[in-house]
């Protein structure tokens, strides 16, 4: 009985704290440590920054902070670094918001701009394949896609590598489409079949998630018509034939908290903060 | 003698606070909710389709109604069924009785994201019917199996002997007795097993998932095999995205709306139950 | 009204609708036949792969580089769940005296709609509410991230409240009013009689509603997931102002991109839950077999 006593009035004053509501901290204190947030395991974002940031470690592994938080998404990875003052993480350009600030990255910013112009290196370009020249409906969906309208339809997610694309002109074929592969290609492909089907309601497009190399794999064998791939294809898969389509890029920002008064890292930085070198942002300037 | 009068006042004031903490708690969240989302609700949130201008949660709305309605749909006749079972038809205290009991109390532990797994492996997977309305309907009804049969089963237990007796001996069948006299008696115990199903359903989102699949728009002409998302799930997306933080808000308050709407129900049922 | 035909038919609808009863009844041992079969069937064969001590006891969690230890994530549950009894529990029993013995009946009358409004608020509410709120009051109160150990223990203190509440309550009032009015005859006074006779006396029902509450908040996904931080690191107690990963997190963050071995490693945590949680079933039945005799 005695216990529960104890332990009820060591418990109280938590609960009653809380109806309190929380003021946050002011100003920006910078000896206090990083919250670094990344990706899951699995997610080509992840995997993005660890070969453009080169977290890794001698074997080549990646090697993250342990202590980094994990936010399953583009939207969780926002909201953790926009509800902390100090956290830092990553996205895509495309997804970038005003409750985030994107920093610098070796003196160059993170705009839509900069990643296609090749200023901004921390890229990636997205790809589409197909088993020898594309034909008839998979033809079609492809020439959409580098049309005015499917250029504008991708500017939530990525960057177009075409503003002055003409308009689409096809034929509107019908038929059933397999579209497969990529993770990251995956919501611009959702977006894309959405706008397609307002201009051909004849086409039936599925999107089958998987990763690169398997969208690629997938497209040689036939299971997939068109594969998606968020990187460029490798010579063995062109030599076995497959004809690579590049439809947009994706520059992938570091974002820390609006209040954060840091404006710019060097890639070196980056890597550092990731692989839980600096552990303060006092360390970082 | 004093130092017991304290001890005693103590212990009082206790269970005062404590109460009063955790009533403050739920206060305070509905009032935080209520007062950050009711300004940010708006017709464009009601729109037919979902885009991300709009974030309608109408889609979510739809499905979040067809999920409870086709759960219910196989859930409520198995386990009303499977109650009447045990409470008019078995031998107490038999071997698949207690069979039964002990399993049905095994699937009300179990905690939804397991039901999330078993039906993304089962429905989706190895049935085949991906990511759909009816994987997700389907494992929710088996989620919600051991809550309606456990109410019903006690409904039927606190329909007097003297109905049974009386139906019998007007010359009624067995069959006739349960479906025309005790089902009938039992039915607000019934519906309040229910309701409180349906709140469960209306609640859930890990079970979900990796069963219903998480799309925000609904494609109709794929029929039960849509995927889509419920109200919970729209929220938990929402409240994901730092972009939709008023939207999340302003969802909320919708979901609190519906779950305060099935909890007043639920209370009508059984304060007409007590008056029996 | 009984014809010969109803008579008839009758006599062909009694066996086939008990049949259709007696299949009804097996359904529910249908689903948890189904569900051990394809969980175990899902999960075994990475374990085997991993190895079951490699992947009960690793301590590294790296599918990339097919390091499953899950360790982290079984520490991590315990955390947590023991941080929700402590803080849930001791206010749950207080709070439950004051609904079954103190309160005052115009009161009980906000109190207990009260309760189920809290036990009904879906999960995904509370994450977000503890998203918005609990994590920075953690972070600027405490100090550290704020998503943390202590962040997911304190909402899941919050979330159990309904569940020990409501258990202990009706364990109290079950105790039969004879054990308090002997007390108080005795010459003890309210509190005591209540605190040191019929809390005693309903202490196998208090049990019971412990162990719901930590079935409860074992198995809680959503809601933890928004506010744990994730962190597949093994902590020490003592670190509860860092993040963990529990079990359920780890399945539903990575689900989705998770293919091949990963896919089925993420299954067998699911396993492993499985197998707490039957652990708590059977204790929950034990304790419910010693207060029905």
């Amino acid at each position: 009985m005695k216990k529960i006593f104890a332990l009820a009035l060591a418990a109280l004053p938590l609960f009653t704290a809380l109806t309190a509501c929380s003021s946050p901290a002011g100003g920006f204190d910078k000896g206090t440590a990083i919250t670094v947030v990344s990706r899951e395991e699995g997610s080509g974002t992840r995997d993005a920054v660890r070969d453009l940031f080169d977290v890794k470690d001698a074997d080549g592994k990646e090697n993250v902070t342990e202590e980094a938080i994990t936010a399953d998404g583009t939207g969780v990875m926002i909201s953790n670094v926009a509800g902390n003052p100090y956290a830092i993480g990553y996205c895509s350009v495309a997804s970038l918001n005003d409750t985030v600030k994107a920093l610098t990255i070796d003196g160059v910013a993170a705009t839509a701009g900069n990643v296609k112009n090749g200023s901004y290196t921390i890229q990636r370009p997205f790809y589409l394949a197909t088993l020898g020249e594309a034909e008839g409906l998979a033809k079609d969906f492809i020439d959409f896609i580098l049309s005015a309208e499917g250029q504008a339809a991708m500017v939530k997610r990525c960057v177009p590598i075409d503003e002055n694309a003409p308009a689409y002109s096809g034929g509107r074929p019908s038929g059933n489409l397999v579209v497969g592969g990529s993770s990251s290609v995956t919501p611009v492909m959702q977006d894309l079949v959405e706008a397609y089907k307002a201009v051909n309601p004849n086409a039936a497009v599925t999107i089958q998630e998987s990763d690169s190399s398997k969208g690629m794999n997938d497209a040689k064998s036939g299971a997939y018509d068109i594969g998606m791939a968020s990187r460029a294809l490798k010579d063995a898969e062109i030599s076995d034939g497959l004809v690579p389509v590049h439809i947009a890029l994706d520059g992938i920002a570091v974002i820390v908290h609006p209040e954060n008064p840091l404006t710019a890292l060097t890639n070196e930085q980056v890597r550092n903060i990731y692989n839980g070198e600096f552990t303060k942002w006092s360390g970082v300037q | 003698m004093k130092m017991r009068k304290i001890k005693d006042l103590t212990l009082r004031g206790l269970t005062w606070l404590c109460a009063g903490v955790t009533a403050a708690m739920l206060l305070f969240l509905l009032a935080y909710i209520l007062l950050k989302g009711v300004p940010h609700i708006k017709p464009s949130l009601f729109a037919l389709h979902y885009n991300s201008e709009n974030v309608s949660l109408f889609p979510a709305l739809v499905i979040t109604v067809l999920t409870v309605a086709l759960s219910l749909l196989i859930a409520v006749p198995l386990g009303v069924f499977a109650a009447v079972y045990l409470a008019e038809y078995a031998k107490r205290g038999s071997r698949f009785v207690r069979l039964v009991r002990t399993t049905a109390e095994t699937l009300a532990g179990i905690p939804s994201i397991l039901y999330g797994l078993f039906g993304s492996l089962f429905f989706v997977a190895w049935l085949g019917w991906g990511y759909s309305l009816l994987a997700g309907s389907c494992t929710l009804a088996i989620m919600i199996l051991p809550l309606v049969m456990r109410t019903t089963e006690e409904s039927l237990k606190a329909v007097p002997d003297s109905y049974r007796e009386g139906a019998f001996g007007l010359g009624a069948g067995k069959l006739r007795t349960v479906f025309r006299i005790i089902l009938p008696a039992a039915a607000p115990g019934i519906l309040a097993g229910i309701i409180l199903a349906i709140g469960r359903i209306v609640g859930e989102t890990a079970a979900l998932i990796y069963t219903l699949g998480n799309t925000a728009d609904v494609d109709p002409s794929r029929g039960l095999f849509t995927s889509g998302r419920t109200l919970s799930m729209h929220m938990y997306s929402l409240a994901n995205n730092a972009l939709y933080t008023d939207q999340a808000y302003a969802t909320a308050v919708v979901l609190l709306v519906v779950v305060i709407g099935i909890n007043a129900l639920s209370a009508f049922l059984a304060k007409k139950i007590v008056k029996r | 009204m009984i014809s010969g035909i109803t008579v008839k038919n009758r006599s062909v609808r009694e066996p086939v609708m008990r049949w259709v009863f007696t299949v009804s009844a097996l359904t529910a041992v249908l689903a948890v036949g189904l569900i051990c079969v394809f969980l175990f069937a899902g999960g075994f064969p990475a374990i085997g792969k991993i190895g079951v001590l490699k992947f009960l006891t690793g301590t590294v969690w790296k599918p990339t580089y097919d390091d499953f230890g899950i360790l982290p994530m079984i520490v991590g549950s315990l955390y947590v769940t023991a941080g929700a009894i402590l803080l849930g529990v001791p206010v749950g029993i207080f709070a439950a005296v004051f609904m079954a013995k103190v309160c005052p009946k115009p009161l009980y009358g906000f109190m207990k709609p009260a309760l189920d409004l809290l036990a009904g608020i879906p999960s995904v509410v509370y994450g977000f509410f503890g998203i918005v709120v609990l994590v920075p009051f953690v972070r600027n109160t405490f100090g550290g991230d704020g998503s943390s150990m202590v962040t997911a223990s304190l909402l899941l203190g919050i979330m159990i409240l309904p569940t020990v509440i409501g258990i202990t309550e009706s364990a109290l009032r079950a105790v039969p009013d004879e054990l308090y009015e002997g007390a108080v005859a005795l010459g003890a006074s309210h509190e005591r009689a209540v605190f040191g006779v019929v809390l005693p006396a309903a202490k196998s029902g208090v049990m019971a509603a412990v162990v719901l509450g930590v079935g409860r908040a074992i198995g809680e996904t959503m809601a933890v997931k928004m506010v744990a931080g994730n962190q597949t690191v093994l902590r020490a107690p003592d670190e509860f102002l860092k993040g963990v990963r529990t079990l359920t997190a780890n399945v539903v963050l990575e689900m989705g991109y998770a293919e091949g071995l990963h896919r089925e490693a993420l299954i067998a945590t699911g396993v492993v839950l499985f197998v707490f949680i039957l652990l708590i079933n059977l204790l929950f039945s034990a304790l419910k077999k010693e207060r029905t005799e």
